[in-house]
């Protein structure tokens, strides 16, 4: 009898199969499909705004019950839709559809919620901005009341944040990216390698392994815990190594959401600014996202805060996703170098596949890119009173609130999968050296941000 | 140069980890073995590759390294009838 590898042992090989088995790519080929089919309705006079429901701005109950009545069954259908879409995924890269159902059901629930309050006349007054409830509503759900273990399933941050990166990217210019580009290139490469060198020689200072070294300095330096699993197969981790690092980027990453758009909130800083110090400063895409989301939410409502908040989502996705993302394969690559001729020789005999520079590239960012160029050729030609009263509310608004969604179904996951008492101990000496490396990457992310570049992140244009 | 010596294009074949017994590199079986990595990450992202636990050697490492404590699967930890593809 044959069987299919991953059947009788696990083993997962790659090749054409990662077309349809990583989630990277299957955000490139929903956030690509959706954006065309929003262009094929554009194009016949129509929009897919019907399934792209979102709430209204409401001031009293009975306004939002009136916007149910009216709207409930495009709730339903974007729920299906989802459900159909998300389930499909699920299928393919092998989980559990019979457990995502009912944990996506919940998350879209809540989700709703979440969104319904955000867009409460009162809620700036009261604080409850999107992101940040989502996250603290999560966290008291998993930690307080807790959760069965199985409606996990569901709650796929990664994925979810991926999707509404590729989004992102149809709503932001092309020329945007090559204008603002290398400079977020500069910017996130001169803090990633100061921070990376900083938590690395702390840590060997502090008498860790090289390669546990290594892991944390990627976790704090690129892309949190994505670098740090990364890594850790690139220089052969010990099984122990890549917990250790998940538990202090995710300890760090969910003080820095709340910290950073507060101290950018008392510092008055422009949305454009604030989402470029929080791309070089924050360490996972997520993470970052919710941060940069909720600050650049306050622009317009608050005194003193300049800018729109697609500026914040936009500074912050150059820094984060062009700026340190994309390098994680050059970084594991020369990592596992150092780590083969140098800290560990005796231990293997194999060589470094330079290959891992694209295996390991996170393919969402193509994704990301073909959105924005083609978005970019749809809008060109049109004036901008074209733009304004055709172009954005058919296509464009549609689209920002598809990304809303599945950005809010990220940033509730985050907190119903962070369940505290479950993380690793870190150690204290894997803490100080993270810690170290947190305090410089946040200095070196605010002089850079503010200082040095302040005056382009505050003008960017993103329409 | 020895570091260009190191260096490998394409995919290692022969007796890799991706065709050892001990190797397990299932995307499932890495977010159970990692419970926080599914809060900013996923067993399933491009960027892991094709990582996994090497159960002899007890490193999380890539798919394509290799080590002299090599069992095939299809040998030793040969699952009864089950002949495995690669």
């Amino acid at each position: 009898m044959t069987t299919n590898d991953s059947e009788t042992s696990g083993i997962k090989s790659s090749g054409w199969k990662e077309f349809w088995s990583k989630e990277d790519w299957w955000a490139v080929w929903l956030g690509l499909g959706i954006v065309c089919l929003a262009y094929i309705f554009y194009l016949a006079g129509s929009s897919i705004s019907w399934i792209a429901v979102a709430p209204a701005k409401w001031s009293t109950l009975s306004q939002l019950a009136t916007q149910f009545s009216k709207n409930g069954i495009k709730y339903v259908a974007l729920l299906a839709a989802c459900l159909i879409v998300f389930t499909t995924v699920v299928s393919f890269v092998g989980q559990k559809p019979k457990a995502f159902i009912p944990s996506f059901i919940f998350i879209f629930i809540f989700s709703t919620i979440i969104y319904v309050l955000g867009s409460w006349d009162q809620a700036n007054r009261y604080n409850l901005e999107p992101p940040l409830m989502a996250l603290a509503l999560g966290l008291f759900i998993s930690n307080v009341i807790g959760l069965p273990r199985w409606l996990d399933a569901g709650f796929r941050v990664e994925f979810f944040i991926k999707l509404g990166i590729v989004l992102l990217g149809a709503t932001l210019p092309f020329t945007l990216i090559i204008w603002a580009g290398p400079v977020a290139i500069l910017q996130a490469s001169i803090v990633s390698l100061v921070t990376f060198l900083t938590i690395f020689f702390v840590a060997r200072k502090l008498g860790l392994d090289h390669r546990l070294a290594a892991v944390l300095g990627a976790g704090g330096a690129v892309c949190g815990v994505s670098a740090s699993i990364a890594v850790a197969g690139a220089v052969r981790a010990k099984k122990e190594h890549p917990p250790i690092a998940i538990s202090l980027v995710v300890f760090w990453a969910i003080i820095l959401i709340f910290l950073l758009p507060l101290v950018s909130r008392v510092l008055h800083l422009p949305t454009g600014v604030a989402g470029a110090w929080i791309g070089t400063s924050e360490f996972a895409d997520a993470a970052g996202l919710a941060a940069a989301q909720s600050y650049g939410n306050l622009a317009g409502t608050h005194l003193g805060i300049s800018g729109t908040a697609e500026q914040a989502l936009a500074s912050y996705t150059l820094i984060k996703v062009i700026g340190r993302d994309i390098w994680i394969g050059i970084w594991s690559l020369v990592l596992a170098l150092i780590s083969v001729t140098v800290w560990e020789r005796s231990e293997t005999n194999s060589k470094v596949q330079i290959g891992q520079i694209w295996w390991r590239f996170p393919k969402f960012v193509i994704g990301f890119l073909i959105a924005s160029v083609l978005t970019t050729l749809i809008v060109h030609g049109n004036t901008l009173a074209d733009y304004n009263k055709l172009v954005k509310p058919s296509l464009i608004i549609p689209i920002t609130a598809l990304r809303t969604w599945v950005f809010t179904f990220s940033f509730l996951s985050i907190g119903l999968t962070t369940r505290f008492r479950e993380l690793a101990a870190a150690g204290t000496k894997p803490f100080i050296a993270f810690t170290c490396g947190v305090i410089v990457n946040v200095a070196l992310g605010y002089v850079l941000s503010i200082i040095v570049f302040g005056h382009y992140w505050s003008a960017i244009v993103t329409h | 140069m020895k570091i260009f010596d190191s260096l490998q294009l394409g995919k290692s074949i022969g007796a890799t980890c991706q065709k050892c017994a001990y190797f397990r590199n299932d995307p499932a079986v890495i977010e159970d073995a990692y419970p926080g990595l599914t809060i900013m990450s996923s067993g399933f992202a491009s960027v892991r590759d094709q990582d996994g636990f090497c159960d002899y050697n007890e490193l999380y490492l890539s798919a394509g390294d290799s080590c002299p404590h090599f069992v095939s699967r299809t040998s030793e930890f040969d699952q009864g009838d089950k002949t495995i593809i690669d």
